[in-house]
């Protein structure tokens, strides 16, 4: 009969679920989720300097860093929390703030903390805006960047160039040189047709993807304008000026680039770390974008900071959101490449001889935002598409957004 | 090697699924009524809980706009999800892809497979070794094998197959393999049929080591060349086995899945993108989960239709 | 090869230069792989491409070990294959003893479902099966990844075992019966031992299974602790600039085991997957 017992324990075993109750003593252990580039120093400096810090300034307050690759984390973001698995902070690309806040899954903070409004004062504008959803706030930025323009000074020498282009003619012009040098070198290159690759484009070029409402994409997205940002990128890239990187599965932008594949690209400021790390003796060239009619408008980029409902203890997680809030974080985050939102700091001493952040801060001037909406993932999926299709030749400019455009009007007319 | 003898005399002597159930134990095992119950239970009720409720279970969710969410509630949309899949293009075109992959890596699977087994069959050394070799990509973890097929497939022109096809000059320049439609498809179909192969040889290798020598001096009496004794004595001797790894590796076809998920992600333009990497991308991304469920059940049918067909063909090819 | 004929000799060579070719094209990724796993920092592949590194390291490993829990992926997925493997086995083998041997009430229709369900493409469950694991309570749980393995296992072990009972001589059991022995004993101390060799086959198969399973982890795990092997994997190739040294030796690291594995069972694989053939 011992067979039979262990037979009844084994199955036992297999259908109850393992209680998977976590020992907790005193304190609690917080779970936050983000995409710190582990190649890269930020998520050391997360780890070995900051969230120490701060369990030493919160006894009882333990704090878990769980990286994710950048690329994976949004989709499982949502799964956990489909799941009733979430963390209690995470760090979001601004982007997805507007989705997860209507999915109802993030906490109110303008209705949550006492202190929200002092907070909520002390961060720039623009990037604050990003958490705001139906009327009310759901996080608070946590570091800003934009896009500028990287140019390998190795490749520009090679070519006999003087110095980055100010405009995109000038830009357009240096491609002879550049190709000159030989067939798999490349003027400038992207790593695909997202949003965060087309819009500087779209708006140097003086369009949009909606009005500024964002209810409707007909007349903006396909525009004189856009069709023109997106036939001169389909000009360059066909010519071989651009890298076809573009189309997608190329090889990465920012390798090319250290590797004198790439003569140019459109990078943030954590490349400046990266490069110390991987490339010591590479030195980067930053300037503007380029400008085209519209102007030198770059794309802003950027995270924020929010508290998921069903925290394990909320006003912990605050405590921990307080803290990413305070002067000593954004910077030490700085020094890393995780531009500060606090405009108070960039008079600091630190930000005004700063070897980098100079150009970034005036690029970030003119930087627009991609639109705040939660069906952002969805339009983006769209405008890449057409994207691909212009730059392969199957569809033209006009007709390919014309199709995008009436595909997101419905999308908006929809909600989500 | 006691173990191929007993390979190629199971497929022969035990019938495919039309197998009959074992002759019954008669009298002389005496036990009472529920000892078979008890035997059955830990292992059905794992199948039942995991297989069966979910089987049924995702029925129901094909016809509700689901919501997953903690807190949001379902809505019941009746047959929508399914005319909603049936409309949409990226399934159709999702569809074909998963098609075209069946075609294409099965008929590399076992034609190449195939020629394998009856080089390995005949070569007089290493047959062991050799058997070996062609399997070990069978048994290496798919997520490996395809970021090892992406490393390969780089754009780069130091990546391994641009360099080894430009200095052969089967091309001119490297080429960037995962942009374009078509060059990704060589690298997820290369890959299938890559790994595939070994399965395949090591069946129809056991398969061949069955066939009676006898038969073969017969045919070479008759004056049959080597293509005429593969002809006469070798194909139909093995085609109950040909028709068992035609299934097989049609059903494998049908789930590609990892390989797409990871090497294009579907991409460009979702011209790469398999059913079930689709399936999976509008339920896990999207969240649209009645959708994925009605995707997924008209894969299912698709299947075991496929499946009933073949089974069908093997009993009539078994009568005749 | 001197007894053989002239023709004949020629027939060898040219044979064994097409499997020498054909093994150089299987096995050439895997090399590249090793050699890869062992070169320093790879962000772009090194052209020309080499097979045997200027400069050997072990940095990947070391930084692969060093970072992301990766000992620890490789632990969960050693106790995760080890528990699907005992599970299907022990399981499985019940099953089957069942259908051999015994004559019950709804037993046609039992093994006829069962059989039935191996046609539906596992993967096609995922979502019915996340909600279901989601109820109850096993999201980041390795005990979700065991069940699920063992059930999508189930059916198909079931039927290579039955198959393996049937042909073994009643007169050893009856013998026992005789004896006074009841069934479990019957079953334990006669038919397993007997059955070893396809208990193996089991065992192996369904832990190279569990040891290589994606998408199930994928998407039910996310803390990091308790992440499997091909999720760690996949975690190092996840960031934009992927290290590709870092990748292979992860990988290499994962792919050993099975390797070693597959030598040391070769016989079991082969009769594994010949008795496959009966699948259908």
């Amino acid at each position: 009969m011992k067979h039979k017992m262990l037979v009844v324990v084994l199955a036992l075993a297999l259908i109850l679920p393992a209680a998977a109750v976590q020992a907790q003593g005193d304190g609690v252990t917080l779970q936050f989720w983000h995409t710190y580039n582990e190649t890269s120093p930020e998520n050391e400096m997360l780890v070995t300097t900051l969230i120490p810090m701060f369990e030493e300034a919160h006894p009882g307050i333990k704090v878990e860093s769980v990286p994710f690759p950048y690329g994976e984390f949004r989709q499982t973001l949502l799964t956990s929390l489909a799941g009733g698995e979430g963390p209690d902070l995470a760090r979001l690309d601004i982007i997805w703030s507007p989705e997860f806040a209507a999915l109802g899954v993030l906490e109110p903070l303008d209705e949550i903390m006492p202190d929200f409004e002092e907070l909520a004062a002390a961060v720039f504008p623009g990037p604050l805006s990003t958490n705001v959803y139906d009327g009310h706030t759901y996080g608070l930025p946590l570091d800003t960047n934009t896009r500028v323009f990287m140019w390998n000074k190795t490749l520009y020498e090679r070519a006999g160039l003087e110095g980055p282009p100010a405009t995109i003619d000038e830009l357009k012009a240096q491609c002879e040189p550049i190709k000159a040098l030989g067939d798999d070198i490349y003027l400038f290159s992207d790593g695909g047709t997202y949003g965060w690759a087309v819009l500087p484009w779209i708006w140097s070029f003086g369009g949009d993807i909606t009005d500024p409402e964002i209810t409707r994409a007909s007349g903006y997205l396909n525009s004189e304008a856009t069709v023109a940002a997106y036939e001169f990128l389909a000009e360059m890239v066909n010519s071989g000026c651009f890298s076809p990187s573009f189309l997608g599965g190329g090889m990465d932008t920012g390798q090319g680039y250290f590797n004198d594949i790439f003569a140019s690209m459109l990078d943030g400021p954590w490349m400046f770390p990266i490069a110390e790390a991987q490339y010591p003796d590479f030195e980067i060239q930053a300037a503007l974008m380029p400008a085209g009619p519209g102007g030198s408008i770059s794309v802003v980029g950027g995270e924020n900071i929010a508290v998921f409902k069903g925290s394990r203890d909320t006003e912990a997680a605050l405590e921990f959101l307080r803290f990413t809030q305070s002067d000593e974080y954004q910077l030490k985050m700085s020094e890393v490449g995780q531009l500060t939102v606090k405009p108070a700091l960039l008079e600091d001493e630190y930000f005004q001889n700063h070897p980098y952040y100079g150009v970034f801060l005036e690029q970030l001037q003119t930087a627009r935002a991609r639109t705040p909406h939660p069906t952002w993932t969805q339009m983006e999926e769209i405008l890449s598409d057409a994207g691909q299709l212009i730059l392969r030749g199957e569809a033209s400019a006009q007709e390919a957004l014309d199709a995008a455009a009436e595909e997101i009007d419905s999308l908006l007319a929809e909600g989500l | 090697m006691p173990a191929q003898s007993q390979i190629h005399a199971r497929p022969r002597r035990v019938p495919l699924l039309a197998g009959r159930l074992s002759r019954p134990a008669g009298a002389h095992l005496r036990y009472r009524w529920y000892v078979p119950y008890l035997f059955l239970l830990p292992g059905l009720s794992l199948y039942l809980l995991w297989m069966v409720y979910p089987l049924g279970y995702e029925f129901y969710i094909s016809f509700f706009d689901w919501k997953i969410m903690p807190g949001q509630t379902s809505q019941y949309i009746g047959l929508e999800n399914y005319r909603r899949v049936l409309d949409d293009k990226y399934f159709w075109l999702s569809l074909e892809n998963t098609v075209r992959y069946t075609v294409v890596t099965v008929i590399g699977q076992m034609v190449i497979g195939l020629a394998l087994a009856v080089l390995v069959h005949r070569v007089f050394i290493a047959k062991r070794l050799f058997r070996a070799i062609y399997y070990l990509p069978v048994v290496t973890s798919w997520v490996v094998v395809s970021f090892l097929f992406q490393f390969i497939f780089s754009s780069h022109p130091g990546g391994l197959a641009n360099y080894v096809l430009t200095q052969l000059g089967l091309l001119s320049a490297p080429v960037a393999w995962m942009s374009e439609t078509k060059t990704a498809w060589v690298i997820i179909y290369t890959l299938g049929i890559w790994k595939g192969i070994g399965w395949s040889m090591v069946i129809f290798l056991a398969a061949l080591q069955g066939i009676p020598v006898e038969l073969y001096e017969a045919a070479a009496i008759d004056g049959a060349g080597e293509w005429g004794q593969f002809r006469r004595v070798t194909l139909p001797l093995i085609r109950r086995t040909t028709l068992f790894v035609l299934v097989a590796l049609i059903i494998g076809g049908f789930q590609v899945f990892i390989s797409v998920y990871l090497i294009t992600g579907g991409g460009p333009l979702h011209r790469t993108e398999v059913v079930l990497s689709y399936m999976y991308d509008r339920a896990f991304d999207r969240l649209w989960f009645g959708y994925g469920a009605a995707i997924s059940y008209i894969l299912a049918a698709i299947v075991v239709f496929i499946s009933f067909v073949q089974m069908r063909f093997f009993r009539q090819t078994d009568e005749e | 090869m001197s007894i053989l004929p002239r023709t004949q000799r020629g027939f060898q060579i040219t044979i064994l230069i097409i499997l020498i070719a054909g093994a150089v094209i299987a096995v050439t990724p895997m090399v590249y792989m090793v050699s890869t796993a062992f070169k320093p920092a790879a962000y772009v592949p090194e052209f020309p491409p080499r097979f045997i590194p200027s400069n050997p390291t072990l940095e990947n490993f070391r930084t692969a070990f060093a970072s992301r829990n990766f000992d620890r992926a490789f632990f969960n997925s050693a106790k995760v294959a080890v528990a699907t493997s005992f599970v299907v086995t022990a399981l499985a083998s019940m099953m089957a003893y069942a259908f051999a041997r015994f004559e019950f009430p709804g037993k046609t229709l039992i093994f006829y479902s069962v059989l039935a369900m191996m046609m539906v493409p596992t993967m096609m469950l995922i979502i019915p099966q996340f909600i279901l694991a989601r109820r109850l309570g096993l999201q980041n749980s390795h005990t979700g990844l065991v069940m699920v393995y063992a059930a999508g296992g189930m059916a198909f072990n079931m039927f290579l075992l039955r198959g393996f009972f049937e042909e073994l001589p009643r007169e050893l059991e009856e013998s026992a019966l005789i004896d006074g022995a009841n069934q479990f004993v019957i079953f334990t101390r006669i038919m397993l031992p007997l059955a070893r060799p396809a208990l193996s086959t089991v065992a192996v198969f369904s832990f190279l299974g569990a040891w290589d399973e994606y998408i199930w982890a994928l998407t039910i795990l996310t803390d990091p602790a308790k992440r499997t092997l091909p999720i760690a994997i996949q975690n190092f190739r996840g960031a934009h600039a992927t290290d590709w040294g870092l990748v292979f030796a992860a990988s290499l690291t994962a792919v050993v085991p099975t390797v070693l594995l597959f030598i040391f069972f070769q016989r079991y694989f082969v009769q594994g997957i010949s008795t496959g053939a009966l699948k259908g």
